[in-house]
């Protein structure tokens, strides 16, 4: 028989080095990947959050190092969160979590939750260009679920004008995505 | 159309219970009317959700994973540029790395020096595996001395992996079949310590099946070589995915079994079909008209090798052209145009000698002595051992083989040669080429 049974030849391809600094191919994986994978590890296996932060970053430093071997960075990568997840849930032998049992992984993500992602990196951006201030404000009221009333107390004012701040806040926000959406 | 102020939508959006009616009611009837309203009532309704998921507030560009990240990929960067320059006058002169001890000299301690010599021993394994083996166990050396904090998430040990699999991979090619999987133990070691190590093991996976396929171990190669591919298709790699599908297939050919065999080679060319690549159609077609032969489909194999030769003759290697060839002689002999094929099959086998194929050349001629066999003549197959000896002696190939061939002679001159006997010469002479330490026991006299 005829055999190419050796390991396949490793790709040629390599990321884009750039004089100085993280290879460009690196970060540009890395800002649209990093979030999808979050969310997977959140969302798929209830990973807690700055867990799946830290499983990431694993997940990110092992593909950097062989990054010329691996051929389909998306499925590499969802392939690697699901197997790190399984292995951070079951402490289990290696070996076992090489699979998740299914082809493609069950972790892919689907497009409600591709569109989530997009939509929240927006909101993301967004919340950049609304001022410190309200940053704040919306951080303590959405994030931390502080009541108007706790959040007042803070800010030596009273619940209805935290109300009135919270509505300028939303519409900033709105501004902004409506002046995003424009640009796009 | 009087528009719902944005004030109300961002009520209506957070609870709409909580607006009173008829206002409910009125704002539910103009924004189904009202592009402008219910673009409005849309972002404040998933802003509402989105904005209490962390997500949202923690950025990506600038946290503190990104920063740590991109500083390590730009440390691999500098790594491998410095790597790069440090060892090109190395892979020029191979024995120089052999003697040189690495490991000792501060300037090659360095995770781009192993990446790198891993990388260039996986090139040169094919053609120069002495090689390969020196630079795996120079980039080994090196990868055991850095200490394990070396790079963040353990991702050291994806070099230790990976420099053992390269030995491995190298120990294969020269037949050192045990001590391959002695390395693939290591490189899997290595590999567990990673949070992600799916490729490292599927790879490991591959090369061990592939030994165990040397050493004709078929059914663990066919269990290793199955959780390869599906290792691989988990991870998307399609091509490392034929790779391990089309060793499922020689494995099941090597055991005899044409149909499963044929079964897993069609599905090498399907795949070579839609991704367009006449390479996997051509080995697919070549394998899958070595079945047919076997499995008495003379016609469909001479479709599949022509198919196969038509490729070969563009794009593939003298190898793999005479390899199909070498097929097509084989349908013209089971279709009985003996002469015919004996006279193709000695042109393949001189090719093979003269472009120092020496195994492929036994091969071919054994299939020559089993053709000589058909016609009953036995003088011919001892003129045709004689040859074979001076062959194998000529290109120093003093293994088991030639044992083999003495014992192809001296039955054919007893009179007590039999297919079964030509079955398991050529059986032993394929394994000895990786395995020159292989003993050649003849096959038990047949009962008469």
């Amino acid at each position: 028989m005829q055999e190419p049974r050796r390991e396949a030849e490793r790709t040629t391809r390599q990321p884009d080095i750039r004089p100085s600094g993280a290879p460009a191919g690196f970060e540009e994986v890395y800002l649209l990947y990093a979030i999808r994978l979050r969310k997977i590890a959140v969302r798929k296996f209830q990973i807690p959050f700055t867990e799946a932060e830290t499983l990431v970053h694993d997940v990110f430093a092992t593909y950097f190092m062989h990054a010329a071997s691996v051929r389909a960075v998306e499925p590499y990568l969802i392939g690697a969160i699901c197997n790190a997840s399984r292995n951070y849930l079951r402490r289990a032998d290696a070996a076992d979590a090489l699979f998740c049992g299914e082809v493609p992984c069950m972790a892919t993500p689907d497009d409600a939750l591709l569109n989530e992602v997009t939509r929240k990196l927006l909101l993301s951006q967004l919340l950049a260009g609304i001022g410190s201030r309200c940053r704040e404000l919306l951080h303590r009221y959405y994030l931390n679920g502080e009541t108007t009333r706790a959040i007042a107390d803070v800010l030596h004012s009273t619940p209805g004008s935290i109300l009135v701040f919270l509505h300028k806040c939303r519409r900033r926000a709105l501004t902004a995505y409506r002046s995003l959406s424009e640009i796009s | 159309m009087d528009h719902v102020p944005e004030s109300e939508l961002a009520i209506f959006a957070f609870d709409p219970d909580a607006m009173p009616e008829p206002r409910r009611s009125i704002i539910i009837r103009h924004t189904a009317e009202c592009a402008t309203c219910r673009t409005t009532l849309d972002f404040f309704a998933v802003a509402e959700d989105d904005l209490s998921d962390v997500d949202v507030w923690e950025p990506v560009i600038g946290s503190a994973t990104h920063d740590a990240l991109m500083s390590y990929a730009a440390r691999i960067a500098d790594e491998d540029r410095e790597a790069e320059e440090l060892l090109k006058p190395l892979f020029e002169a191979p024995a120089k790395a052999a003697w040189l001890n690495l490991h000792t000299q501060r300037r090659f301690l360095s995770g781009g020096v192993v990446r790198r010599l891993s990388a260039h021993a996986h090139t040169v394994c094919l053609s120069e595996p002495l090689d390969a083996l020196t630079f795996a166990d120079a980039a080994i050396s090196i990868a055991e001395m850095l200490p394990d904090y070396t790079y963040p998430a353990k991702a050291i040990y994806d070099l230790r992996g990976t420099a053992w699999k390269e030995r491995a991979n190298a120990q294969l090619f020269l037949g050192q079949c045990p001590e391959a999987l002695e390395s693939l133990s290591r490189a899997e070691r290595a590999y567990k310590h990673l949070a992600s190590p799916s490729l490292g093991l599927s790879s490991v996976a591959l090369v061990r099946a592939s030994v165990l396929y040397e050493q004709h171990r078929l059914d663990e190669a066919a269990a290793l070589a199955e959780r390869a591919e599906h290792g691989f298709a988990h991870l998307g790699d399609d091509e490392r995915r034929m790779t391990a599908l089309y060793l499922r297939g020689s494995i099941k050919f090597e055991a005899r079994n044409f149909d499963d065999a044929a079964a897993l080679f069609r599905h090498v060319i399907e795949y070579g079909e839609s991704m367009n690549s006449t390479a996997w159609v051509a080995r697919g077609s070549n394998a899958l008209g070595k079945c047919d032969v076997h499995r008495g489909n003379l016609n469909d194999a001479s479709l599949h090798f022509h198919k196969a030769l038509a490729v070969f003759r563009e794009v593939g290697s003298a190898s793999e052209r005479l390899t199909t060839e070498w097929g097509i002689a084989q349908v013209l002999l089971r279709s009985g145009k003996v002469s015919e094929a004996i006279r193709r099959l000695r042109d393949v086998a001189a090719d093979f000698e003269t472009r120092g194929m020496v195994t492929d050349a036994a091969l071919v001629r054994l299939d020559i002595a089993e053709a000589l066999l058909a016609i009953g003549q036995s003088r011919q197959i001892v003129e045709l051992a004689t040859r074979l000896f001076h062959v194998f002696t000529d290109a120093g190939m003093l293994t088991g083989a030639l044992t083999a061939i003495a014992y192809v002679k001296e039955a054919a001159a007893a009179g007590t040669l039999t297919p079964d006997g030509v079955q398991a010469v050529r059986t032993f002479v394929r394994r000895a080429e990786r395995q020159p330490a292989l003993l050649f026991v003849p096959p038990p006299p047949r009962n008469r």
